[in-house]
């Protein structure tokens, strides 16, 4: 099964971005910084018109555009909500991203949304379910869409396939691109106690579209992904053995609490792309 | 087969209720200590992110009550309203009942009434871009033709009537405003206009006249009859002024003629 990625004609994204949040507004629009390409939640864009469009609209003719989504719920037992795919797909219209990525979780049930990324039961029941939801989305919006491994801090009794085998089975079932999340998979292993390295081996590379890094925090003995500070040592070394595996992928540098001055963020891509270059020398 | 479902109505219902909490710690590996303190960081998520959209919908009933009392509001409304959608710009327009009906808040009496305007301005904020204002369009109309002309307004715009000076309170409240903090409570009943010339969203009072012109205007009435209800309340209704005034901050942003 094959999808297109962005329509064509529409620059694809290569080497390093960051995530575009409110607090920038002003840079992107005053100056141009240099960055590889820009990411947003989808979320943040989904009304009539306004502010958020209007920067979106206008950095997009300067820089490829990935729409990250939070809150879509692919893996809700009762299917996708019609109405929020509606929204995504207004938006993916509008925006014409070079990519369009989601999580391997789920967040709403019956008329509940709980708004945040909720741990999957890695069963074949709930992989049936996946594929066909991602399935339904990539055919609504005539492409591929990505998708990424969440932090978790809980793991289900009824687990069949590891997280990782989960994510490849879905890739080459549905057909969509893998969101390979390097900072998520060394706070799981953390979290649950396994080797992160090992876990790449079972990622199937060449579905790999995109990387992310973010840092983490450390309570007690459990690791949150809050995305409030820079990559962790440990979280770098991981990125370079995954360069090494999987070779140049366009890589995404995520903050989202305590927002810093942009400059830390392009400091942060200016290593991750340097790390990505010596790896593959 | 149903697994996936059960397994997450368990999860749901634990992160809601505290009395669900021990079905859903069931499902999960590891010792229960462990598990439930685990547990309780998403149920700590999935109420902060909620609450966190109600502080971005309503910063000036934060600044009034107070940064703590104004989380415990917050997670009360979350117990009772949960969100239903993915998008969180879309939650909280209940709040303003809420604070109605919930005692510790009825104690500040115009409070409920901020509420409803700062959900307008919330609302405004991802309201639809109009087309740039045409005015050669509107030179081409005959002078017979202009009183039938229906003044279009801006989607961004909304009235509101309350009993409380809710314009002033929500203006002294603004991080921007450096004028004197002072509201006039004893001026009676008032009109607020929510509106957006170009991203930012401004919060008006507007005389009765005036209420009734752009009343009219929304459900569609023509200039004619939007004048006649704007002069019922004041004879001398100043409509030139008004018109070039509201073209210019966006409240009007398009004037059409019958069959358009």
């Amino acid at each position: 099964m094959s999808l297109p990625g962005a329509p064509a004609g529409n620059p694809a994204v290569h080497g390093v971005g960051i995530g575009l949040r409110a607090s920038h507004y002003r840079e992107f629009l005053e100056s141009h910084p240099r960055t590889g390409w820009l990411e947003v939640h989808s979320e943040n864009y989904f009304g009539d018109g306004g502010y958020d469009l209007h920067v979106l609209e206008h950095v997009r003719s300067r820089y490829p555009i990935s729409l990250h989504g939070v809150a879509l719920s692919l893996g809700s037992a009762d299917g996708v909500r019609e109405g929020h795919l509606a929204k995504l797909k207004r938006l993916v219209d509008r925006i014409e991203p070079a990519l369009v990525s989601e999580h391997l979780c789920w967040a709403a049930l019956g008329p509940r949304h709980f708004n945040d990324l909720l741990p999957l039961p890695y069963t074949r029941e709930a992989l049936d379910q996946v594929v066909s939801h991602v399935t339904r989305v990539q055919e609504t919006l005539r492409r591929q869409i990505l998708i990424e491994n969440v932090s978790s801090y809980l793991q289900f009794r009824a687990s069949e396939l590891s997280e990782f085998a989960f994510l490849a089975e879905l890739a080459k079932r549905s057909g969509c691109g893998i969101l390979l999340d390097v900072n998520n998979v060394f706070v799981n292993s953390v979290n649950h106690g396994f080797d992160p390295e090992q876990a790449l081996l079972e990622i199937p590379g060449e579905a790999i579209g995109e990387i992310h890094l973010a840092g983490h925090a450390a309570v007690g003995e459990l690791l949150i992904d809050d995305h409030g500070s820079r990559v962790a040592p440990q979280v770098w070394r991981l990125y370079e053995k995954a360069c090494r595996r999987f070779g140049a992928v366009p890589t995404l540098i995520e903050w989202d609490t305590s927002i810093p001055p942009l400059d830390v963020l392009l400091d942060e891509a200016a290593m991750a792309a340097r790390l990505s270059q010596a790896a593959r020398a | 087969m149903r697994e996936l479902a059960a397994l997450q109505a368990r999860f749901g219902a634990g992160l809601d209720a505290p009395l669900s909490e021990a079905g859903a710690l069931e499902i999960f590996l590891g010792v229960p200590d462990q598990v439930k303190s685990r547990f309780g960081i998403y149920r700590s998520n999935t109420i902060a992110n909620a609450a966190k959209a109600i502080g971005a919908a309503y910063p000036v009933i934060e600044k009034i009550v107070g940064a703590e009392f104004f989380a415990g509001l917050a997670k009360e409304y979350r117990s009772c309203v949960p969100a239903v959608d993915g998008d969180l710009n879309e939650y909280g327009a209940s709040f303003a009942a809420f604070l109605a009906d919930f005692p510790p808040a009825t104690r500040v009496p115009y409070l409920a009434d901020v509420a409803r305007l700062e959900w307008l301005v919330h609302r405004a904020r991802y309201a639809a871009d109009p087309a740039p204002f045409d005015r050669a369009r509107l030179a081409a109309v005959s002078p017979e033709d202009q009183l039938r002309l229906r003044p279009r307004l801006h989607p961004a715009c909304h009235l509101l009537h309350s009993d409380h000076p809710i314009a002033r309170i929500w203006e002294v409240h603004q991080d921007t405003f450096n004028g004197e903090f002072e509201v006039d409570f004893s001026r009676g009943p008032a009109h607020a206009l929510v509106f957006r010339p170009r991203f930012r969203v401004e919060v008006a009072r507007i005389t009765d006249a005036e209420a009734a012109f752009l009343a009219s205007s929304r459900e569609g009435g023509t200039l004619e009859t939007a004048l006649a209800a704007a002069q019922a309340r004041n004879a001398s209704f100043d409509l030139g002024r008004l018109l070039s005034e509201w073209v210019e901050s966006s409240v009007i942003v398009d004037f059409e003629l019958n069959g358009e």
